[in-house]
């Protein structure tokens, strides 16, 4: 598996689609958390709600991860992939793991800039922080959340393999049809994989994350329902890769 | 078990209605160059592609050294690869798509920059793959497959974009493979060229064997070998000849033997202490022989 991942990730590494979309998760992240720190007033009680859960590597990752591999589709790569890894389950695990893992990453690195930058400017202004350990524990649960959707990014698009089709679902799903629908039937949908169970992961309020006042599920809880989407997904698109024919 | 580098076994598959290929067989030997030849639409790449686990067969088994290709430990260090239809990440450079193979097939970094120097295109390693040419395309494919330094190279039409001089060079790099030992299985529709630079053929049509053998067997047509030859005493000679069981025609003052090989024949005459004044093997053109196996699909 180590070859395969490696290769994986080298992929990414190697596009500038990776570059720009990690420059402007680090770019947004900064900001809003460099403005928030700077034009408002948190207190004690809000500081790490308010300032320290910026991070947005979680929405770019899982769009990276359906374009990663709907982009072998796309660019008919999926042949030379395959035959490097003839092992179709394997090379899709590989996938699932490599977005995870960067996923985890570029998490980290944002949520320790972001803790970084808040905790100078909140300093300089003599405003309230959080303490170490619930800023380590917060970063934690956003890291869990851009791992997991990195992982289930690349089982939806394997699922979808048409790109645009893929990209444009996501968007709908996550900012329109998911939001809506966890409004109307609060106790189905807060099992659902694009906005509900990520946001509960991320131990982020659902009010702030524009879900209103849903009860979402424990963030351990809700990791493991992610893992179960994931285990599903993954399930049903190596059965699909398995018996495709790549003409 | 077959001592064949590569080996297809009864290989079948249908789309639909289509009957894309029907119990096709064939081997391929090492240290030779094997040309795959075949209409548009033969069937030539969905062979291929069953070869290498891409499509899968209705029936039938492809193997290279007795293993499917999805049974390989290190398949790109056992056998590469050149499609019809290479594909490359547009904003990848050449060098990185090659380390991305490299990587997973566990070979060095140090094979991605010797594979681009033996294919001439250090200079463009760092380009992105969307500014090269077809030409480059195709070189930057049998770079990848060359990575693995593999015993087995299967190439469908990989002279496809190249110029002349980049056709020469491949028909070179064939050779060379074949010289040191590697099989080589080549599609192509570029006759001229195989022809050049095969040793075995194999002709399909429909989906179906129409001849595989040695080129001179098959350019022999339906009698085999044929070999016409001159002597300081026809008379002799043939009687010498029809003693031996080689059926001879007369023809234009010579004596054609269909079924014989001009060694058989000089062997015959030697023996006999017959002068020759003309011994040669008579063949079709490869191209005769192509449209005459393939007469109801080209």
């Amino acid at each position: 598996m180590t070859p395969l991942l490696r290769a994986e990730v080298l992929k990414l590494r190697t596009t500038r689609t990776f570059i720009a979309f990690a420059a402007l998760a680090v770019g947004t992240s900064l900001l809003i958390a460099g403005l928030v720190s700077l034009l408002t007033e948190p207190t004690q009680d809000s500081v790490l709600a308010d300032v320290f859960t910026s991070d947005t590597s979680s929405l770019f990752i899982i769009i990276l991860a359906v374009v990663g591999i709907s982009g072998e589709w796309r660019h008919r790569t999926i042949t030379s992939s395959l035959l490097a890894a003839p092992d179709r389950v394997r090379f899709l695990a590989a996938k699932t793991l490599a977005f995870a893992v960067v996923g985890l990453l570029l998490s980290l690195s944002i949520s320790i800039s972001v803790a970084v930058l808040g905790f100078i400017i909140l300093s300089a202004r003599d405003l309230p922080t959080p303490g170490l350990g619930e800023l380590a524990a917060q970063v934690g649960h956003i890291a869990s959340e851009a791992m997991l959707l990195g992982a289930f990014g690349v089982c939806v698009g394997a699922l979808v393999r048409n790109q645009v089709v893929a990209v444009v679902g996501l968007l709908l799903l996550s900012f329109a049809v998911e939001p809506v629908l966890i409004g109307l039937v609060p106790n189905v949908f807060r099992y659902a994989p694009f906005v509900a169970l990520p946001t509960a992961v991320s131990a982020i309020p659902a009010d702030q994350s524009g879900l209103g006042d849903v009860d979402l599920l424990a963030p351990g809880l809700a990791a493991l329902a992610m893992l179960a989407w994931i285990a599903g997904t993954f399930a049903v698109s190596a059965v699909l890769l398995r018996a495709r024919d790549l003409n | 078990m077959s001592s064949a580098a590569v080996e297809i076994d009864g290989l079948s598959k249908s789309f639909g209605k289509v009957h894309a290929v029907s119990d096709l067989s064939f081997e391929v030997q090492a240290g030779r160059v094997t040309g795959f030849l075949g209409p548009n639409g033969a069937g030539k790449s969905t062979t291929l592609r069953m070869l290498l686990g891409l499509i899968h067969s209705d029936s039938g088994r492809g193997s290279f050294g007795g293993h499917r290709y999805e049974d390989l430990e290190h398949p790109s260090a056992q056998v590469g690869v050149v499609l019809e239809d290479a594909s490359f990440h547009p904003g990848r450079s050449g060098r990185n798509h090659l380390r991305v193979l490299a990587a997973a097939g566990s070979h060095p970094d140090s094979r991605v920059d010797e594979v681009l120097e033996r294919v001439g295109l250090t200079g463009a390693a760092h380009r992105r793959v969307k500014g090269y040419s077809m030409g480059m395309r195709q070189r930057l494919a049998i770079a990848a497959a060359l990575l693995g330094d593999p015993r087995v190279l299967v190439l469908d039409e990989p002279a496809n974009g190249l110029d002349p001089a980049g056709i020469r060079w491949m028909r070179d790099l064939l050779r060379a493979e074949a010289a040191r030992g590697n099989a080589v299985l080549v599609s192509s529709h570029l006759l001229s060229e195989v022809a050049q630079s095969v040793d075995d053929v194999v002709v399909i049509a429909h989906g179906s064997l129409r001849a595989s053998g040695s080129l001179e067997e098959v350019l022999g047509g339906a009698d085999g070998p044929v070999t016409r030859v001159r002597a300081a005493e026809p008379e002799r000679l043939a009687a010498v000849l029809s003693e031996a069981g080689v059926r001879t025609e007369a023809l234009s003052g010579a004596l054609v033997a269909p079924g014989s090989t001009p060694e058989r024949v000089g062997r015959l005459a030697a023996d006999h202490g017959l002068a020759l004044t003309e011994l040669v093997a008579v063949s079709r053109s490869l191209e005769d022989a192509f449209f005459e196996l393939t007469a109801d699909q080209s």
